[in-house]
This record gives structure tokens, C-alpha cells and sequence, in this order.
């Protein structure tokens, strides 16, 4: 990593804003809104111990880390590189840099959000490396955030491959907003897009996951 | 919202019911850790650190005592030794007493190290006898041996220092062996250069 691209990685993978994050919790009842739960505040009061340890150089606190948020980081990975081999790769790289960067996380933050946007930076980074550069659409306005819902239910690995198979840029705007909750404006800063970009980018998603699945989604 | 089949068709009705974790196939753990081993990230903290440093300044010891060795070992090889051109010329009018000798004192030596009695005794004569015979060199010499044998007690002390933190030290133990002899030579060479039988 040469020397700007450290810095911009400092600089994307930091929170910025007091907006606050919204980290989805895994295993919480569905909701529309995401909203910050007691729950969450407490599980990460918790892991703030391990966290410091962490940052004061214990590795072993810093594997419990991994263990706890490598199975989000590597889901994410694989969804955005759709190679098992490249999102190991992208897992690995995430907590590497993570490590080295400890010392820079702002405890106000989720840092399950904190790894997540050092794993769509690692992951955005091997696909231009790799050439694969799309346009973007152009930018659209006022879709509203919400559930994404079926029409009727669809099996997993059938939805998986549709989304699989999803153009790059409207992919990863779909996976970061519809499947792991953050919004338009956390998804499009995660990406380095702007909003109305991001916003398009969904919309061509739900188009395109209408007519491979052949249901209706809303 | 779910409608569970069975476990590899379930079917989902959102998108966020498709789960978010996903295990990688293989334990991801060991290759991070023999990276971060690797990187040995300067940039960040941790309990290597101190161990970094400990072994830099350790470097910078040996560095110390191996130079001022080095610089006792060409000092007495090109001032103190009788020179076939007629060697140093006895000073007559040195005062014993005006002449400085730090760190040979008996009571600082410390015999940890060296315990053999032969060379405690033959360092205590030495020690005993290094006034008279520095008083018999000339100014210059003299000055030069009391420099010698400041920078060899530094080094000594240095190293016992060292050793105290680090006992098992095999390095650091020769070090100081080698320190010890070199001090034994200069003491020698300085009482065989102030002989008066050799002609200084």
C-alpha cells in the first residue's frame, strides 16, 4: 500500500460526522428502521474491553475480535467479489489493516460498521486492481429506504445467485442497504458514491432481481 | 416472515433474512497472524515493542564497548609499547599524586563474572602498583592510559548492567570477559612499559 493510498484508506475507513452509525444487529427482530438498541449498546460496551486490550497491543483480545465479526466481514466479502478464494484474500486484508489502524477507531462507532467499511475499501480496491470498473448510473432522486420484500418466498440460494449475478455497482449497493441495513448515506460513503448515485443503483438492483426471479419486489 | 422448508431450501420473503455471516471455509486466523508477525507493524503498539527497543539499545552497547575496545587495542599498540625508535621518554617530574586513574579502584570490580583468584590476584598487584608506574610515564601517556581505563570501566559498568537485566546473555557475557582483558592488558602493558628495566 504506497503512501496516498494509506492515507485515503485512514481517511474512508474512519467515521465521519456525528450522525452516529447504524450497525445491524444480526439476529434481531426485523424491522424497517434499524434503530440503535440498548442491546447493542451494551454488546458493544462489552467488546470495549477487548477492544482496548486490542489497541494496547494484545493480540490474543484481537482474535477474539476476528472470531467474533469474521463471519460479517467475510459474508460481505464474498458478496462483493463473488470469488471465495478473493474474499478470503479481502477478509484477511480487512483485519490486517484493521490491526494496524486500531489506534485510529473512535470507540463512538460500531466496530462491526468500522470493519465493514474497511472491507468494502479492501474489496473495492482488488476489483479496480482486477480492471473491473463500471459506469456509473446516473443519479436519481427521492426512493425511499424500506424493506425489501417478495412478493412470495423465494429460496435462499435461488436469491443468492440472483444477487450474485447483479452488475457490480448496484451489487454492492443492495448488499450494504438491503441486506446489512445501512442507509443510503452510510451505503454511498462506504462506496465513495454520492447518494443519488447510490439511490440509482438500487433501483436498477430491484429491477434487475424483478426479472430474474420473476416476482415482484417492493 | 420466514418460511422454513428444510434446512438447504428455506425460503426468505426479505432480503434481510438472507443471513449476514457467513463462516469463511477455513479457519482465516493463522495466515493474519503470521502477517501481522511478518509486517511487525512499526505504526502500531503492542507488547513487542519494548522488546524492539530493548534489542536496539543492546546493538547500540555492544557497538559502545566493541569500539572503545577496539580503541584501547590501537592506543596501546602505537603509544604505549616501546617502539624500536627509542620508546617513550621517562618523566621525572610527574607528581603521583596529581594523577587521575578513574574506575580501577579494587572495591568497584566486580568478580561475578571472572572468579578466578589467579587473575583477581594478579589484577589486585596490578591495581596496587598502577600510581607508581603511571607517575614514571610521561604527561601524555599517562593521560591517555587514564582515558583507556575510564572508557574500559564505562564499558565494564554497561555491560553489568545489561547482564543484571539479562543474565543469561551469552553475548553480553563475552563482552564483558573481553572487557575484563582488556583492562588486564593496559594495566600490563603499563607496568611493563614503566619498567625500568625495559628502558622507558
Amino acid at each position: 500500500m504506497s503512501a496516498g493510498e494509506h492515507f485515503r484508506f485512514l481517511e474512508n475507513v474512519l467515521p465521519c460526522g456525528d450522525e452516529g452509525l447504524k450497525p445491524f444487529r444480526s439476529g434481531a427482530p426485523l424491522t424497517v428502521q434499524m434503530p440503535h438498541a440498548q442491546a447493542e449498546e451494551t454488546r458493544v460496551d462489552w467488546g470495549g474491553a477487548l477492544l482496548e486490550r486490542a489497541r494496547a497491543g494484545d493480540r490474543r483480545a484481537f482474535e477474539r475480535l476476528y472470531r467474533e465479526h469474521v463471519g460479517r466481514v467475510y459474508g460481505l466479502c464474498l458478496r462483493m467479489t463473488r470469488d471465495a478464494q478473493l474474499a478470503e484474500d479481502c477478509t484477511q486484508e480487512t483485519f490486517i489493516n484493521a490491526w494496524r489502524a486500531l489506534g485510529k477507531f473512535e470507540t463512538r462507532s460500531s466496530l462491526a460498521t468500522w470493519l465493514h467499511r474497511i472491507a468494502v475499501n479492501v474489496s473495492l480496491a482488488k476489483r479496480r486492481r482486477s480492471g473491473q470498473v463500471e459506469p456509473l448510473p446516473e443519479e436519481e432522486e427521492g426512493m425511499a429506504a424500506g424493506e425489501w420484500i417478495l412478493e412470495t418466498p423465494v429460496e435462499v440460494q435461488e436469491i443468492e445467485s440472483a444477487i450474485g449475478g447483479l452488475p457490480d455497482g448496484a451489487r454492492d449497493a443492495l448488499v450494504l442497504h438491503a441486506l446489512y441495513g445501512y442507509s443510503h448515506v452510510e451505503a454511498a460513503q462506504m462506496l465513495g458514491i454520492a447518494e443519488g448515485t447510490c439511490k440509482a443503483q438500487l433501483h436498477r438492483a430491484r429491477k434487475l432481481l424483478r426479472e430474474r426471479l420473476g416476482v415482484e419486489v417492493s | 416472515m420466514t418460511e422454513s422448508t428444510d434446512q438447504g431450501r428455506r425460503t426468505v420473503t426479505t432480503l434481510r433474512e438472507l443471513p449476514q455471516s457467513i463462516e469463511p471455509p477455513q479457519d482465516l486466523w493463522p495466515r493474519i497472524e503470521a502477517q501481522l508477525e511478518e509486517r511487525a507493524p512499526g505504526a502500531t503498539r503492542g507488547a513487542a515493542m519494548p522488546q524492539r527497543r530493548r534489542g536496539q539499545a543492546l546493538r547500540w552497547l555492544v557497538a559502545a564497548a566493541m569500539v572503545a575496545s577496539l580503541a584501547v587495542g590501537v592506543w596501546i599498540g602505537r603509544s604505549l609499547m616501546p617502539s624500536a625508535g627509542g620508546g617513550v621518554a621517562p618523566s621525572t617530574t610527574a607528581n603521583r599524586s596529581s594523577v587521575p586513574v578513574p574506575g580501577v579502584a579494587p572495591t568497584t570490580f566486580d568478580t561475578t563474572y571472572v572468579s578466578d583468584p589467579r587473575y583477581e590476584r594478579q589484577r589486585t598487584a596490578l591495581v596496587r602498583a598502577l600510581q607508581e608506574r603511571l607517575a614514571a610515564l610521561p604527561a601524555p601517556a599517562r593521560a591517555k592510559v587514564s582515558a583507556s581505563l575510564a572508557a574500559i570501566e564505562k564499558a565494564k559498568k554497561d555491560l553489568e548492567q545489561a547482564l543484571g537485566r539479562d543474565p543469561s546473555n551469552a553475548l553480553l557475557q563475552e563482552l564483558l570477559i573481553n572487557t575484563y582483558q582488556d583492562e588486564m592488558r593496559v594495566l600490563t602493558d603499563v607496568h611493563e612499559a614503566s619498567d625500568p628495566g625495559r628502558g622507558i
